[in-house]
């Protein structure tokens, strides 16, 4: 007996085959991976700007982030059954500077390409998992493929979940409240107007600058943030974006301690630009360590992820090593 | 602070394969702000069983947060610690809790706490937690209030069983902690009251016997100290009536002037309650081993000295060379030696006298005629006695031995003599109550672990071994139990410990307690305890309220000791005491001019008599004063025949 998922038993009892592999779990929200342009809306060009000591922080601020696992847990022939778990949360934080929990939604979800599989397999499945995903766009073939296909499900399945907890929030916001959503605004539209929101990327694959105005955006010194800029084709709404040095990137990387800002595209979020980027900056501490993207992820973030994960499955953890009882311990 | 407060949920039971839930222990977290503290009891529920409930005490505690090494705090300040306590989020933190299993429900079969809620304990938890509905209920119950459990935001009494705290079923309590600070005394007064209080009737009577070992600590036992609200409020809740000993006799040598009293109970006001304790020849020689030390006592004067004490004290003797003797004083005894040593002499026998050598009758006379010199005062040449009510004794009171002045031969004897008529009275059934109490302080000084055996220190053994079958339970106390006899404190069935010297927390004897209740230990108020006894499977943290007696330094300031008096106003103080109408100048009148033994013996009879008429007898007894004979001149006497002036 599968506990929980008595869907499984019925596939495996119909013919499945039980497996066990987990994928590298997705860390958060990624930003955008094209190659895209920016008009800079603070100043002539792009320019690093100093920011000083943080004159403002917000109370009280919501952070809300995401989190999905995913496994294998069998085979119908070669066609894997995928079972996804995605969670979202969003913790408020008073001023007693800790952090509590005010929303939370999570998804459960078989993902496999339904017309590949045997018909009892398929009516186990549809008559017992909670949501079932058709990888409908991949051919039948090597897992390698599907594995892939799900990846890209699951993502937006947290993505979904994550707008439907930060979404609700938005309006209930207090008048002096902040939201910090971990990842991008502009593709909801009700988190990329808000005046008090903002979302924090620290994945870098999108390209917004070249020549000397990328080199400038990409080699600000710590402390610094960049000339507010607003992305183009970009998400679904506008905004207004900035690059903020958390930690000095000398002997690291360039994308060491560097953070993307994205906020509403108004001219308020300009003028408020420095003391945005103040604030974020004195969000590095605490340190979100043993997270090895401590420079990147702030510390009521890497809490939600904490969170999260506290309340995730089990089984759908990766596991690192042998999962026997250790012996002489 | 709440008598009975109803179950909240407080924490819930964590096990990892690192840090395992078992049948012993079980660690559990609680939300930052907690009621919960070291020694604070707590209630496991199973989510699966609803019959399955595990209690625990709280026995160390955990707090971290998620840091991951101290550098990393360093390094998100950038290395200024204000800046670390202005950082915009407060950590993630954990408080981890560590509780040591008291019991099970149900007991078998044994097994891990269930990983389940906890909850603060409730008043009827606390008894099942520590087994005391096994002996507060039922027809006989035998619970004696010890103190009260505040932890968790409960106040709940806890009680102690009398079967294991005076027997038969074990006995004896030890208690130790630092001096000044760990109210020892304090914590056996209480313990007294509550034991006068709620011994239980089917068990008979019960009397307690203390030895002041030092300064006034228990001189004003019979005199009300201060409370306050908070003390009357937990004597109400333990059950225990505010008020001092009604019944407390006090008992001190003399000084060695043979006339003041050895004690610091000489206000005028209370001296009157002190009985003089004072011991003839039969007394001493019933304990001569105390006395004198093992060189002194080989085989011969050992075999000598049984003689006297069986064919010669008290007994109508004849001395071989026509002399006829009753020994009944040290000053009888002298004057049998000296017949004896000069029968001898004048004899030319030999060197033997009855089988016993000279030598061996001179060692001997050595040193018992030393003993009324060396505890003058408490040890008398003439055979006054001043003695305990052996046979007497009275339920519900405390009789106070103050020997604290007494040097350590005197407290020897003392010791010795008294804890072994308690002894043989307990084992006849007479002495008056079926159970004694006795309390002695400063045990690292009379029982110690290591040092040259002495006969006080196999008294108190022979106690803690053996007492518990007779009635007569040892309440010990000192400063290092470690440096106790292992023996003694071993058999003390109930310890309590006050606040201890780390020192001493980190001997071997406290390895089974967590380094947390050490600490606690280490830091306990004053008024708190902490109390490991038979029926609790772990030690439980007590407060007690202050004891409703005078304290022995308050004491001596409100009833300032007085001065000793000159020899002829104590004997007037004296005989005053036992008859008010006296006048003190008639008294005076009487022992002018009188050797002051004389004057003593007489006083020590009308002490032994209590007649109505104390003067008359006080001049009986002194005897009429003789009067030196005055040499008469002698009258010249003229010779039958007048000398000639011829010389020749």
């Amino acid at each position: 007996m599968t506990a929980g998922r008595p869907w499984l038993d019925a596939a495996f009892a119909a013919g499945a085959v039980p497996a066990a592999f987990v994928p590298d779990a997705s860390g958060g929200r990624s930003d955008v991976t094209e190659v895209a342009g920016a008009d800079v809306v603070e100043g002539a060009t792009l320019a690093a700007v100093p920011l000083g000591a943080p004159s403002w922080t917000p109370a009280p601020v919501t952070f809300v982030d995401g989190i999905q696992r995913w496994a294998v847990v069998g085979y119908d022939g070669v066609v894997p059954l995928i079972h996804a778990y995605v969670a979202a949360a969003a913790r408020r934080r008073g001023p007693d500077r800790r952090l509590r929990t005010v929303a939370e939604a999570s998804r459960m979800a078989v993902i496999t390409s339904v017309r590949e599989l045997r018909p009892a397999v398929r009516r186990a499945l549809e008559a017992g998992a909670e949501t079932l995903i058709d990888l409908d766009d991949v051919e039948p073939g090597q897992p390698g493929r599907a594995l892939t296909a799900a990846g890209i499900r699951v993502e937006r399945l947290r993505e979904g979940v994550e707008r439907e907890v930060a979404e609700p929030l938005a309006p209930r916001l207090g008048a002096e409240e902040w939201l910090v959503i971990d990842g991008v605004l502009s593709d909801s539209t009700a988190l990329a107007t808000h005046p008090r929101a903002v979302g924090v990327i620290k994945s870098h694959g999108a390209q917004y600058f070249t020549g000397d105005e990328l080199t400038r955006a990409l080699t600000i010194p710590a402390g610094h943030r960049t000339s507010v800029f607003q992305p183009k084709r970009h998400g679904r709404q506008p905004v207004h974006s900035w690059y903020l040095r958390l930690w000095p990137w000398q002997g690291h990387d360039l994308l060491y301690g560097l953070l993307r800002i994205e906020v509403r595209a108004h001219a308020d979020s300009i003028r408020r630009a420095d003391a945005v980027g103040a604030w974020l900056s004195a969000e590095r501490a605490p340190l979100s360590t043993p997270d090895a993207r401590f420079d990147r992820l702030l510390y009521p973030i890497h809490d939600v992820e904490t969170y999260l994960r506290s309340r995730a499955p089990g089984d759908l953890t990766g596991s690192r090593g042998s999962r026997l009882p250790k012996t002489g311990t | 602070m709440s008598d009975n407060p109803s179950r909240t949920v407080v924490g819930r039971v964590v096990a990892t394969e690192l840090k395992p839930a078992t049948p012993h222990q079980f660690h559990f977290w609680t939300a930052r702000d907690t009621a919960i503290g070291i020694g604070a009891i707590v209630r496991v529920e199973d989510p699966t069983d609803a019959a399955r409930v595990v209690f625990g005490v709280v026995t160390d505690a955990f707090a971290y947060s998620d840091l991951a090494t101290p550098l990393h705090d360093v390094v998100s300040a950038d290395g200024n610690p204000e800046r670390a306590a202005g950082a915009p989020t407060a950590r993630q933190e954990i408080r981890l809790w560590t509780a040591a299993v008291l019991r099970q429900f149900p007991e078998e079969p044994l097994q891990p706490v269930p990983i389940g809620q906890v909850l603060v304990a409730t008043n009827a938890d606390v008894a099942q937690a520590l087994r005391m509905d096994v002996y507060l209920t039922g027809a006989h119950p035998t619970g004696i209030p010890v103190g009260l459990y505040t932890s968790g935001g409960l106040e709940a009494p806890v009680y102690l069983d009398s079967d294991f705290l005076l027997g038969p079923e074990a006995a004896h309590l030890n208690i130790s902690g630092i001096s000044g600070l760990a109210t020892k005394t304090s914590a056996v007064e209480f313990l007294l009251a509550s034991i006068f209080e709620h011994f239980p009737a089917h068990r008979g009577r019960v009397a307690a016997l203390c030895f002041n070992v030092k300064g006034p600590d228990l001189c004003f036992l019979d005199r009300p100290g201060e409370l306050t609200d908070e003390d009357r409020r937990r004597y109400e809740r333990l059950g225990v009536t505010p008020e001092p000993f009604r019944r407390v006799r006090y008992y001190a040598p003399f000084k060695p002037d043979g006339v003041n009293l050895n004690t610091l109970r000489t206000h005028p006001d209370l001296v009157g309650d002190v009985e003089p304790l004072v011991w003839g020849l039969r007394e001493a020689l019933d304990f001569a081993e105390v006395l004198l030390n093992k060189d002194d006592i080989d085989a011969k004067a050992d075999a000598f000295i049984d003689f006297l004490k069986d064919r010669v004290v008290g007994q109508d003797f004849d001395d071989n060379f026509g002399g006829h003797h009753r020994v009944e004083t040290f000053a009888d005894l002298d004057a049998l030696f000296r017949a004896i040593l000069r029968g001898v002499e004048d004899s030319g026998r030999g060197d033997m006298w009855r089988t016993h050598h000279v030598a061996t009758i001179r060692k001997v006379r050595n040193r018992l005629s030393n003993i009324s010199t060396r505890c003058k005062g408490l040890v008398t040449d003439d055979g006054a006695v001043g003695d305990l009510p052996w046979g007497a004794f009275e339920d519900r009171s405390v009789y106070v031995i103050d020997v604290a002045n007494v040097d350590p031969l005197g407290q020897d004897l003392v010791f010795a003599r008294i804890v072994s008529k308690l002894r043989e009275r307990l084992e006849h059934r007479n002495l008056g109550v079926d159970v004694i109490v006795v309390f002695v302080d400063e045990l690292n000084k009379y029982a110690p672990g290591d040092g040259p055996e002495s006969h006080v220190r196999r008294m108190l053994l022979d106690i803690s071994e053996r007492g518990r079958y007779l009635g007569l339970a040892l309440f010990g106390a000192e400063q290092f139990r470690s440096q106790v006899h292992r023996r003694v404190v071993g058999n003390a069935g109930t310890q309590i410990f006050g606040r201890m010297d780390a020192d001493e927390l980190a001997t071997p004897g406290y390895q089974v307690l967590s380094p947390a209740t050490k600490i606690k230990l280490a830091t306990l108020p004053v008024g708190e305890l902490m109390v490991r006894h038979p029926h609790f499977t772990q030690p439980i943290f007590v407060r007690f309220p202050r004891p409703v007696v005078l304290r022995g330094r308050d004491g001596v300031e409100r009833f300032p000791p007085a001065e000793d008096l000159p020899f002829e106003d104590a004997i007037v103080r004296q005989l005053v005491r036992m008859d008010r109408r006296l006048k003190p100048n008639l008294v005076k009148d009487l022992v002018a001019s009188r050797e002051p033994e004389d004057v003593r013996r007489a006083l020590a009879a009308v002490r032994r008599a209590r007649p109505d008429d104390v003067l008359a007898y006080f001049r009986t007894a002194l005897g009429s004063k003789v009067a030196a004979d005055v040499p008469r001149e002698r009258l010249a006497v003229p010779p039958l025949s007048p000398i000639s002036e011829e010389p020749y």
